[in-house]
């Protein structure tokens, strides 16, 4: 909570100018609530009572110019608070974006699927809820402070009669005030969990059926249901509270006045003061502070609850290190494209590698990683040597943990012991901005977002001219659909793209990337094979060296050396020599359909084609 | 032969709904039980006081200014307590009656909802029917609520007008005009409001659209660095969109300046027209401070309206549970396991889809005990319908499934559990941890994780190393014990883990495509333990493997729902219409 009072507090300092001028137009708006009772008493004893009617209306003229001068102002106080709460949901939003963007996409983080809800729906509660807040509290200051006013204007003592319970409503209020917040939080909390748990039951709904698990299941989701109707109940016993320190502070003072008007009246307040009194507490008191309870009470506790849990959702988490923002490269890219398609014919699968002559693309030493302390280790001291040039496939059973290791090498994930280098540097402590300029890593979910062509392709290489990016697209087999989109600056949306041809403009996007070394991590598993095998030869044929966590046996086939995870201990070869030393491998070669449906990487979408 | 015509939710007669959701309506306002009846009484007594106080604070001023009797103003301070009081009641028990109706309304539905077919529920999308349980449930719940505060609501404002008129009848008319004018200008704001908003939730839209692609390539985004730059671009439009915010302040500032003006107003002219009648002599002072407070009270009548729109609300909410109660539920028998081996037996089997087409058509088909019955056939030829059906996860609209010589209908729920299990080739998985999600079908003491040290109970670890999805579980960081939504599955995990969810059924396995994603080599394990520790369990596997096929003692072909042949795979490879389902596949072997 005080993450909330902090920044509500530091919005106010921020908008002092606007805040100042909302003040000003707040006091042109409680003229009515101040002039009221005293020109109704002024209206009563010399117009009304006194026969003369003509001056009544007079007096109840000026009230009118008053209420339209309030009108006016009131007017002019909502067109200044947008000038408060508008730089505020910017601001939430700013932060919301941030914090969902910024620490996303590391192995072990969880991707974020509420973060559209929160922003669309939370972020709103939170615009109107301050927004409301804000015209309540500031509209019962003025209100009752002129109300008050107008009081000691008429008589003195009646003022000092009004205020103390209206004080006292104000302290039970307050002293509510934790523990309805603290309620109100329980019962959203609860409706949240009710409804995950109601969803999660229901999309297994033929599952749980099918198990004939019912009604564990109902119960299960029934215990939320009670949870919530038990924290409806304690909410309603607050705002019992609320009603009763409304009745202090709002209802106590009339009867107070009542029973002090026969000596009032003896003390020469006039009929028209006491009237007059009487306006004040029921239209200018009992409405602000009725306003305020209800006010604060309803959205007051909604926006200190809904702001306090986007705030601990826009907790950005930091990436093992960050960097404000990613500088082109240094260097001209090494890579100059080639200009030509790969010859075809490449020889596939073949002998023990040969070219490693300098420094190692990719030394891994005494690998150590798990998922969790007491989990079975994914790799335990794993050594490898990947040369420049050289060509990996990672083969192995569905979760056996390719991804993993592919994870490892970019330094996306740190390993529990041992290190990681990329020609030379550790990944342990080099920046992001510095691991980019290494690798790049092609993940099966093909990112491509709304923009030009080109727009997408030029992502890892801002100053690739045009040129460059058709030959690009050429090498990578991605000619055909760049013709049918129209060109490169033709405006594409991801879902106006088969997922294919998503993952068509990814590879091509890192083809062109200044990184040495790939990482292919089931990037190509939506190609058909043909063009599966052009990508594949397009990176081998590339500077660099090339790491395929391979989808298809014929991606092992075309590798210069394959890593198989055999049981718990992954196994270096070439095809031929892993034949004949893992027994996985024979199996996976001999087994392995072209055609099978890929092993995905997320939960089951809803249909996809039969084989 | 017995045909139930299925019904498109959509296509329902409107009239008949409408009735139904109104008996839910009544039936809601009774869950309240005895907190319907005290939120009426206590509602009542507040109403009746705040139309009574005005008058009584008349007396009382009045008397105080003539010095008459203390008694109207000990009367007026006693109202005031009730008024007080009342409230806060009113309060406590409005609240209890709508937690207590919403929750027995919210408990029934879901109830029906799990003694659906999944075909049935399957009709209403997941999202619908947590809207209908988490949000049309709630505003349902409060027609007890609604209905009461809503009718005594409209005592203080009817009454005040009443009154107004009784002690004077042209502030009684001034009232009347001036509240007719009040509605008129509000009004008005709906209209303008809803263009402005309409553009700001377009631009708010379009930036939840940025951040969801931003999102579906965050691996990417982490890998190259980018995050900064996506950041920049997701937030493109904020100065649009605070634009539109402004300008929705500014359209919001004029209805409040006219509210402000008119309510006043109507109030002030109520004060002279009062004012005329003082100095007429047709009322007293303290009569001037009743009609006062009565145009107060009258000015309420705003509240009263917004009150009937609750009321709409929550008849829109019942409506929309009442139709989902509307769907049949399934009815068990009674009939405990008899003895046998698991003989399955579909007689006459025929479905049809909700427009009428037939899905399966006369399917007879014997499978003998312990036996492996592979289901085949083009997509749409019924496969899937044959799975559900023989398990009794649907019920043939004509015909009977028999399963040792008792049909499926007769059996009771625990019985079914105990015989049959089903795996699915898009499992959904269920529960709170990875023990929960194995043990779904098991008795509740073997379902949930073993509270001694133990890792997981007997039959979850076997049906794990059966579904060989023991290796998968021990390497996540909490072992069976990981939560479900902390373990990151692949299609290929969650296959094993529904596989291994449907391997406790003591008779009849039915493997709905099940082992679609694995690679052949998992694949084929698992097959092997399926076979070596059935025990006898009969199997019914829809499949699109040759090889599978080739493993069956017997190969149901489908076509076109209807039993094409029923017969060992190698002998209808012979029949090349049979080989062509298979050869983009496996071709050439």
């Amino acid at each position: 909570m005080t993450g909330v009072r902090r920044l509500t507090w530091q919005v106010l300092v921020d908008r002092r100018a606007a805040l100042t001028r909302l003040a000003g137009w707040s006091v042109a708006e409680s003229l009515p609530a101040l002039l009221s009772g005293y020109l109704t008493a002024r209206a009563v004893d010399d117009g009304f009572l006194a026969g003369r009617f003509g001056t009544g209306l007079a007096w109840l003229a000026g009230l009118a110019v008053a209420i339209a001068v309030g009108a006016w102002g009131t007017g002019r106080v909502y067109r200044s608070l947008g000038a408060v709460v508008e730089p505020f949901r910017d601001d939430l939003t700013t932060r919301l974006v941030r914090s969902t963007l910024v620490g996303a996409g590391y192995p072990g983080s969880r991707s974020d699927s509420t973060a559209v809800a929160r922003l669309t729906h939370q972020v709103e509660v939170v615009r109107d809820t301050f927004g409301g807040l804000l015209m309540v509290v500031r509209g019962f200051l003025f209100a009752a402070g002129a109300a008050l006013l107008g009081l000691l204007a008429l008589a003195p003592v009646v003022a000092a009669l009004v205020a103390g319970p209206l004080l006292a409503g104000l302290v039970v209020f307050g002293t509510a005030l934790p523990a309805m917040v603290r309620h109100q939080r329980d019962l959203v909390v609860a409706g949240e969990e009710f409804a995950r748990s109601a969803g999660a039951a229901l999309a297994a709904h033929r599952d749980v059926v099918a198990a004939r698990a019912g009604e564990r299941i109902v119960g299960q989701v029934g215990r939320r249901v009670a949870a919530q109707a038990t924290a409806e109940r304690t909410v309603s016993r607050m705002a019992a509270l609320r009603s009763l320190s409304l009745g202090v502070g709002g209802w106590s003072p009339v009867a107070v006045l009542l029973l002090a008007a026969p000596w009032l009246v003896r003390q020469g307040v006039t009929a028209g003061a006491v009237l007059g009194a009487l306006i004040y507490v029921s239209t200018g008191l009992r409405p602000a502070l009725h306003a305020l309870v209800h006010g604060v009470g309803g959205g007051g506790l909604r926006y200190v609850v809904t702001l306090d849990r986007l705030l601990g959702a826009a907790q950005v988490t930091p990436p093992p290190a960050r960097t404000p923002q990613v500088a082109p490269p240094a260097v001209a890219p090494q890579v100059a494209p080639p200009a030509v398609a790969a010859p075809a014919g490449q020889p596939v699968g073949g002998g023990p590698g040969t070219g490693t002559v300098g420094r190692p693309a990719v030394r891994l030493r005494g690998l150590t990683f798990r998922y969790g302390n007491r989990a079975r280790a994914v790799l335990d001291r794993f050594d490898l040597d990947l040369a420049e040039g050289d060509h990996l496939a990672v083969v192995g059973p569905s979760g056996a943990g390719k991804s993993t290791l592919a994870a490892l090498m970019a330094g996306l994930l740190q390993p529990e012991q041992g290190t990681v280098r990329l020609t030379g540097v550790p990944t342990a402590g080099a920046s992001p901005t510095v691991l980019a300029r290494l690798r790049v890593l092609v993940p099966q979910e093909a990112y491509v977002f709304t923009a030009s062509l080109a727009d997408n392709l030029r992502y890892l290489h801002p100053e690739a001219d045009e040129r460059t990016l058709l030959a690009a697209l050429d090498v990578v087999g991605g000619g055909p659909l760049a013709a049918r989109l129209g060109g490169l600056s033709a405006r594409i949306t991801p879902g106006g793209l088969s997922a294919g041809e998503r993952q068509v403009i990814a590879a091509t996007r890192a083809y062109l990337s200044p990184a040495r070394l790939v990482l292919l991590d089931e990037a190509t598993c939506h190609l058909d094979p043909a063009t599966e095998a052009q990508v594949e030869r397009a990176f081998a044929d590339r500077p660099g060296a090339l790491v395929v966590v391979a989808h298809r046996i014929s991606s092992a086939l075309r590798a210069r050396r394959v890593l198989v995870f055999d049981g718990d201990r992954p196994v270096t070869g070439t095809h031929d020599e892993l034949l004949t030393r893992s027994a996985t491998y024979r199996e996976l070669a001999g087994y392995w359909d072209r055609d099978i449906p890929v092993p995905e990487r997320h939960r089951p979408a809803p249909a996809t084609p039969l084989p | 032969m017995e045909t139930m015509v299925r019904r498109n939710p959509s296509q329902r007669l409107r009239g008949d709904q409408r009735l139904r959701g109104d008996r839910l309506l009544r039936e809601t306002v009774w869950y309240g039980g005895a907190w319907s009846v005290a939120l009426a009484a206590v509602a009542l007594i507040g109403a009746a006081a705040m139309l009574v106080f005005p008058v009584v604070l008349g007396r009382a001023v009045d008397a105080a200014l003539t010095g008459g009797t203390a008694w109207w103003t000990i009367a007026a301070c006693a109202l005031v307590g009730i008024l007080v009081v009342t409230d806060a009641a009113t309060n406590l028990a409005s609240g209890h009656q709508t937690a207590r109706a919403t929750a027995t309304l919210r408990y029934r539905l879901l109830r029906h909802l799990f003694t659906l077919s999944p075909r049935d529920a399957g009709r209403y999308p997941v999202g619908d029917l947590v809207g209908r349980l988490a949000g049309q449930a709630a505003d349902a719940g409060q027609i007890g609520t609604a209905a009461v505060l809503g009718l005594v609501a409209l005592l203080p404002p009817v009454g005040s007008i009443v009154a107004l008129l009784l002690l004077e009848p042209v502030l009684g008319l001034t009232m009347i005009a001036g509240t007719a004018l009040l509605a008129l200008l509000m009004r008005t704001f709906v209209a303008d409001a809803s263009q402005v908003t309409a553009e700001y939730q377009r631009v708010q839209g379009d930036i939840a659209g940025r951040l969801v692609e931003a999102l579906t390539g965050a691996r990417t985004i982490a890998a190259a660095a980018t995050a900064p730059r996506e950041v920049t671009r997701v937030l493109a439009p904020l100065p649009e969109l605070a634009g539109h915010g402004r300008r929705s302040w500014d359209l919001l500032a004029g209805a409040a300046a006219r509210t402000a003006a008119v309510a006043p107003l109507l109030h002030l002219s109520v004060v002279a027209v009062g004012g005329y009648a003082l100095t007429a002599g047709w009322l007293t002072p303290g009569q001037l401070v009743a009609a006062v407070q009565y145009a107060a009270l009258g000015a309420g009548l705003g509240a009263v309206l917004a009150t009937l729109n609750r009321l709409v609300r929550c008849r829109a909410g019942a409506h929309r549970i009442a139709m989902v109660l509307d769907e049949p539920g399934v009815r068990h028998g009674s009939a405990p396991l008899p003895p046998g081996g698991g003989a399955l037996r579909l007689h006459g089997v025929t479905v049809q889809a909700s427009d009428g087409r037939p899905v399966l058509h006369d399917v007879d088909l014997a499978v003998p005990a312990g036996a492996t019955v592979a289901v085949v056939g083009e997509s749409g030829s019924g496969k899937s319908t044959l799975a559900a059906v023989a398990g009794r996860l649907q019920d043939p609209d004509a015909g009977e499934v028999l399963l040792d010589g008792v049909p499926l209908r007769r059996l009771s729920p625990s019985a079914l559990r105990r015989a049959v299990g089903y795996a699915f080739e898009r499992p959904v998985l269920v529960g709170e941890t990875l023990h929960d999600v194995i043990g779904l079908g098991l008795p509740d003491d073997q379902a949930t994780v073993p509270v001694d040290g133990r890792p997981a109970s007997p039959p979850v670890l076997r049906a794990a190393r059966d579904a060989a999805v023991d290796g998968y579980v021990e390497r996540l960081p909490e072992g069976y014990r990981t939560p479900l939504a902390d373990a990151p599955l692949s299609g290929g995990e969650a296959q094993r883990l529904g596989l291994a969810r449907a391997l406790s059924a003591e008779r009849l396995l039915i493997l709905d495509d099940a082992t679609s994603s694995l690679d052949t080599a998992t694949a084929h394990r698992i097959g092997q333990a399926v076979v070596e520790r059935s025990g006898g369990r009969t199997r019914l596997v829809v499949t699109h493997r040759a090889a599978t096929a080739a493993s069956a003692d017997l190969v149901a072909w489908l076509h076109a729902g209807r039993l094409r042949a029923l017969a060992p795979h190698r002998r209808l490879w012979s029949d090349p219409a049979y080989r062509a389902m298979f050869l983009p596949v496996e071709g050439g072997r």
